[in-house]
């Protein structure tokens, strides 16, 4: 029989040294920008039941979930996202808490993508929830500068961060006499910018204004002309109420000094059943997907019981850890400052002396060598610059 | 100057069509066209660097982002799916996917689990899936079309161009299931970071189409 001892499952990976080093800075300082903003950390369990997951807005798909069983037969999963356990943890624990929750997390979630494309199946993610609070466009306004903030301290000058709202697209496509699978057609015709056949599909569907005003949604991104070109595609009491209210929050993003790394989308489409208002991205030069997702959800509460709004985003951990990697923003490994041998007969108190300098803030290595001369070697090998040796006295040699 | 915008080429028809294109669009390609057996070129005018790819390939490094646009043809994203924008369709690599049987034969006549001998197998299971039709799916690297006729499948569904290879087989096409053509695809963090220079490249090539 074949034995899996010596390899890991596909889609997952072992962490070592460097890799470790870049994706704990990354935890750190999105943990102190959280916790800066009165955020609380939770952390809920690794497996959660099935039924989690599925039905109404909650809709990940069957396949791409880690399942298993628990002793009742019962069917569990592998938690593939946080933000649903948190709502419902909120809906539940949280339930009579004074509103708002800030809620922060920083945990793995699985998923089971097609194997052999270089995608992980494990990714750690940290993100915040936003949830409740009287005047919502101030969540919105808090969780977007807060995201900005977040890519910032990565890579100031070449984040950017994307912004639009789903209503646009809901809006527009309610007023097409179109079933759910068509819709859902659009949808994603939209959301993978395929031009061609959304042209296509919509030709079929009719010619009018509606269907030309979707045909130009995925088109619809960049600075602050799309604006106007949306407004200039269709107008109506709802939709041009959107556009004010996100242009004011592109324009206030500005104002905190991004300018040139915000910028907007309206073809932003996804999990549209989940998302109710404004929904955004964050892209890093070096990472081929986005490593930032977000948006208001104020419907998924209710679904368990708690009609509350919320709003929240969560970021990529191991993706900007790669980012930082690429372009020499990660802290670099350490190497000790000194390693300490013990002369024979000396080996409890040179211990004893390492424990001193580590409390002193000095990073030490304690020898398991027999002798001196081997445990120079060591340090050199090793490119540690002092050796320190515990007889009847303590000598230091700088190497 | 900025870094160039990679893109990747499906090799073979395709290439040979998109650097057809890229000419005709007035870029300087005799880097491209006398590439021996260089993997990555320089189009210097056009601040471009060509990649040529497998098909498979050409999709997974625009998805990774390594690659800002792709040339491939419909087939293979069907057949592979994946996350990108894809933007236009360039109307060359023209052909589609057929269902086929050996002539004569009533397809669809019957009780039995039909077999069917593929390259797609992914495509020929959403095709049968839609139909709500139980096949088996064998998955065959080279000629499809021997399958039907060593009795290892009821039927093929492949690329046919002309239908000359099906005919000359004694076999015949029961059913289209989809046109096919060449795709140009983008990564979608590109398209955001680099969006006037992907932009205006698509555009040159949609005028040049």
């Amino acid at each position: 029989m074949k034995r899996y001892d010596l390899i890991t499952p596909e889609g997952t990976r072992d962490l070592l040294f460097s890799d470790c080093i870049a994706r704990r800075a990354v935890e750190e300082k999105l943990a102190g920008i959280f916790k800066g903003f009165g955020y609380s950390e939770v952390v809920t369990p690794g497996i959660e039941f099935f039924d989690l997951f599925s039905g109404s807005s909650r809709n990940f798909r069957q396949e791409n979930m880690y399942k298993l069983t628990d002793s009742k037969g019962r069917l569990i999963v592998l938690r593939p996202d946080s933000t649903i356990p948190i709502a419902r943890l909120a809906s539940t624990r949280l339930k009579y808490a004074k509103l708002p929750l800030r809620l922060y997390y920083n945990q793995s979630v699985y998923q089971n993508n097609s194997l052999l494309k270089g995608h992980s199946d494990e990714t750690v993610q940290s993100g915040i929830e936003l949830i409740g609070g009287v005047n919502t466009k101030r969540a919105d306004y808090e969780a977007l500068s807060m995201a900005a903030q977040s890519l910032s301290e990565f890579d100031n000058e070449n984040f950017r961060l994307e912004i639009g709202h789903i209503g646009y697209f809901k809006e527009l496509v309610a007023k097409l006499d179109v079933d759910e699978g068509v819709q859902e057609e659009i949808r994603f015709l939209i959301s993978a910018k395929n031009y061609p056949a959304l042209n296509d599909l919509l030709d079929k569907v009719g010619s009018n204004q509606v269907t030309n005003a979707l045909k130009q949604l995925p088109r619809l991104f960049g600075g602050v002309e799309v604006f106007e070109k949306a407004a200039e595609i269709y107008t109506d009491d709802k939709i041009t109420g959107i556009l004010y209210n996100l242009k004011e929050v592109y324009n206030r993003l500005l104002n905190l000094g991004y300018e040139g790394r915000i910028s907007v989308d309206l073809g932003i489409v996804s999990h549209t059943d989940y998302y109710t208002g404004i929904v955004f991205k964050g892209y890093l030069s070096e990472v081929g997907q986005s490593v930032l997702k977000g948006g208001r959800y104020d419907k998924l509460l209710g679904e368990f019981g708690n009609d509350c709004p919320a709003v929240g985003f969560g970021i990529n951990v191991d993706d900007v850890a790669r980012h930082i990697e690429k372009i020499g923003g990660a802290p670099r490994l350490k190497t000790a400052d000194a390693v300490v041998y013990g002369e024979k007969g000396y080996v409890v108190e040179a211990v004893a002396y390492a424990q001193k300098l580590v409390r002193e803030g000095l990073t030490v290595e304690n020898s398991l060598f027999n002798t001196a001369e081997e445990s120079e070697e060591y340090a050199r090998t090793k490119g540690i610059k002092k050796l320190i040796i515990v007889g009847e006295d303590v000598k230091e040699l700088e190497l | 100057m900025n870094k160039p915008l990679r893109i990747a080429l499906t090799k073979g028809r395709l290439e040979k069509d998109t650097v057809g294109l890229l000419e005709k669009i007035g870029y300087d390609c005799t880097a491209v066209r006398e590439k021996g057996r260089k993997l990555i070129l320089p189009v210097p005018d056009g601040n471009l660097e060509v990649v040529l790819a497998k098909a498979n390939d050409v999709i997974t490094y625009v998805e990774h982002g390594v690659c800002d646009i792709g040339v491939v043809g419909k087939d293979t994203i069907m057949e592979m799916q994946g996350k990108f924008f894809e933007l236009c369709d360039l109307g060359f690599g023209r052909c589609r996917f057929a269902l086929a049987a050996k002539k004569g034969s009533k397809f669809y006549g019957g009780y039995n689990v039909k077999t069917i001998a593929t390259k797609y197998p992914n495509i020929t299971r959403n095709y049968f899936e839609s139909k709500g039709m139980d096949v088996e799916i064998v998955k065959i690297e080279g000629s499809v079309e021997l399958a039907p006729l060593l009795e290892l499948a009821d039927g093929i569904v492949d690329i046919v161009e002309t239908g000359t290879t099906l005919k000359e087989n004694g076999l015949e096409v029961i059913e289209d299931i989809v046109p096919v053509s060449a795709r140009l695809i983008v990564n979608m963090v590109s398209m955001k970071l680099r969006q006037q220079e992907i932009e205006s490249f698509v555009e040159l090539v949609e005028k040049a189409l």
